[in-house]
């Protein structure tokens, strides 16, 4: 086990990705991402990777998929501009089926908006920014331990099941310190290489939720690859039934694989009276207020989405049945509170706590939403 | 100890950033959990500039300051801008140069900027004469720790310098810590 070290979450971020595997980097640098760019060209290249500054964050996320369909573990990292001109690819890795990680630090939006504080503008962006029916999976870590595991897991997730996955934290878990111990090593998840010869490959060759083998370009396979809707062959077809079958199995392979992908945390749930919604950073200020509640006696909990997408619907169900208020708090005006609606069905009073000024949410006023006599607690 | 929130405040290139990343890191040292965050954006390019540490015995559920247990002021603009946040219960430490006359009497001054100035010729180890009186003040980090982080942090060559610094700072506290 290693020592206690004091770092930054993009420092995290940039450990968890070598600890990965990631031997390619392509990106432009912003803020409030820009450390990850400015460790991963020290590092990358001493360990034989390659890290290139594109022109734009469409070129980077280009190269990235470029990367990877060559065979290596690719990622970039960006904030919402640039995250809003990385959408067509997103869409293209999804259709493609090419593993890469893209890692959103969200910063105040829309536009340029306000550069240096946090935000989280970009939830529903990471869910739908991208054209067309498509799966999503999205990791949002709230502390800089957690920036270093899911940094990892993102990259499983992307190999495992040969998908964009998108890691979405917001500007404070970018630039705080915070002290963690690493582990000396992590579980790591490769792609499946084809188990046929070349001559009998096909590469979109899978069962109805199945991940087809990856081949990389240059290993002796040879396929096509197009954004277009294609066959199991890899080649564009306009037949209806083939393009079903595609979409759905896209879906597929992750809706029917929840339990590796899906997770959440609950604090003091059991016998939780009133629960606070959050993730992110906005999920440790609720553990705070959920700690000092129950000081006070108040009979508080915590539900946090370490994964945001697919939304763990069954798990918010099954705690709204229980309490009798849901607090859900969020960076921006409303956004994972839909969700949450949805999934609790009426069956609890759900209040919100919105702030969009720049400013984090506190453990003091989610605090104040649980005293007896406010508006959220009963 | 269960949490104590401390904010370093000054001037940009005071060192009041790399200040707070020592201490955090000598309270690591010294066992404890820690955090460390900064302000970014215009601020920290010649304003007032802080530096918020959180030290804690438990793992850290908040890791930003959210009621300031100490503050310590090291420049006229911080302390316009961030006392007036200290809530009643928060002590607050004043560099001897930025104290207004209103201050009341029982305020701790020490002649940080000036102690800099004689170690350094500049204000560059500020922050790192503030962490010796907020040590000694205080005793929210072990003496040795913060030696130890102080040598870690620094370029190698201004070590000496800093430590210089450090042990400067510990001796503008006379047998006034509390």
């Amino acid at each position: 086990m290693s020592t206690a070290q004091l770092i930054q979450g993009n420092e995290a971020c940039v450990k968890g990705a070598l600890a990965a595997g990631c031997s390619f980097y392509g990106g432009y640098p912003i803020t409030p991402s820009s450390e990850i760019a400015e460790q991963m060209v020290r590092l990358l290249p001493k360990r034989g990777g390659v890290f290139i500054q594109m022109e734009d964050e469409i070129a980077s996320l280009a190269s990235v998929i470029g990367a990877s369909l060559a065979g290596s573990k690719a990622m970039t990292a960006t904030s919402g501009p640039g995250f809003s001109l990385m959408q067509e690819h997103i869409g293209y890795a999804t259709m493609t089926e090419v593993p890469c990680v893209i890692v959103n630090v969200m910063r105040g939006g829309p536009s340029t908006g306000l550069p240096t504080s946090p935000s989280q503008g970009d939830v529903m962006q990471a869910r739908w920014g991208t054209h067309g029916d498509h799966p999503a999976i999205v990791l949002a870590p709230a502390s800089v331990g957690e920036v270093f595991d899911l940094t990892v897991k993102a990259f499983n997730l992307s190999e495992r099941f040969r998908t964009p996955v998108i890691l979405l934290y917001d500007e404070i878990i970018g630039h705080t310190r915070e002290s963690v111990v690493l582990p000396d090593s992590v579980d790591i998840t490769n792609r499946t290489h084809p188990d046929v010869a070349p001559e009998d490959f096909w590469p979109k060759e899978a069962p109805p939720a199945g991940v087809p083998p990856m081949p990389g370009f240059g290993d002796g396979y040879r396929f096509h690859v197009t954004g277009l809707t294609h066959d199991h062959r890899g080649f564009p077809t306009n037949d209806g039934d083939i393009a079903e079958a595609l979409i759905t199995r896209l879906h597929q392979k992750i809706e029917t694989n929840l339990d590796e992908i899906s997770e959440v945390e609950t604090y003091m749930l059991d016998d939780a009276e009133i629960a606070i919604f959050a993730y992110g950073i906005v999920g440790r200020s609720a553990r705070e207020a959920v700690i000092r509640a129950r000081e006070a006696g108040i009979k508080a909990g915590l539900i946090r989405p370490l994964t945001i997408w697919p939304f763990p619907t069954a798990e918010v169900a099954a705690a709204a049945q229980q309490v009798d208020t849901m607090i859900v708090a969020e960076m921006n005006l409303g956004q994972l509170i839909g969700e949450v609606e949805r999934a609790a069905a009426g069956a609890t009073e759900i209040v919100s706590y919105l702030r969009v000024d720049g400013e984090p949410i506190t453990p003091t006023v989610l605090l104040d939403l649980m005293m007896p006599g406010t508006g959220a607690s009963s | 100890m269960g949490r104590n929130e401390i904010r370093i405040a000054g001037a940009g290139g005071q060192g009041v950033v790399t200040a707070g990343r020592i201490l955090a890191e000598a309270a690591i040292l010294s066992g404890s959990h820690a955090t460390h965050s900064q302000v970014y954006g215009p601020q920290s390019r010649g304003g007032a500039s802080r530096s918020d540490i959180v030290i804690a015995t438990e793992p850290i559920a908040f890791p930003l300051a959210d009621n300031i247990d100490l503050l310590f002021v090291l420049s006229s603009d911080a302390f316009a801008k961030y006392e007036p946040e200290l809530g009643p219960d928060g002590t607050l430490i004043v560099d001897t140069r930025c104290a207004p006359e209103s201050l009341n009497g029982d305020t701790p001054q020490y002649a940080v900027v000036d102690t800099a100035r004689a170690v350094s010729g500049g204000q560059l180890v500020t922050g790192v004469v503030a962490l010796g009186v907020l040590q000694a003040h205080t005793q929210c980090v072990d003496a040795e720790a913060l030696r130890q982080a102080v040598a870690a942090r620094v370029p190698v060559q201004h070590t000496k310098m800093n430590l210089e610094a450090l042990d400067a700072g510990m001796g503008l506290v006379g047998g006034e810590s509390s």
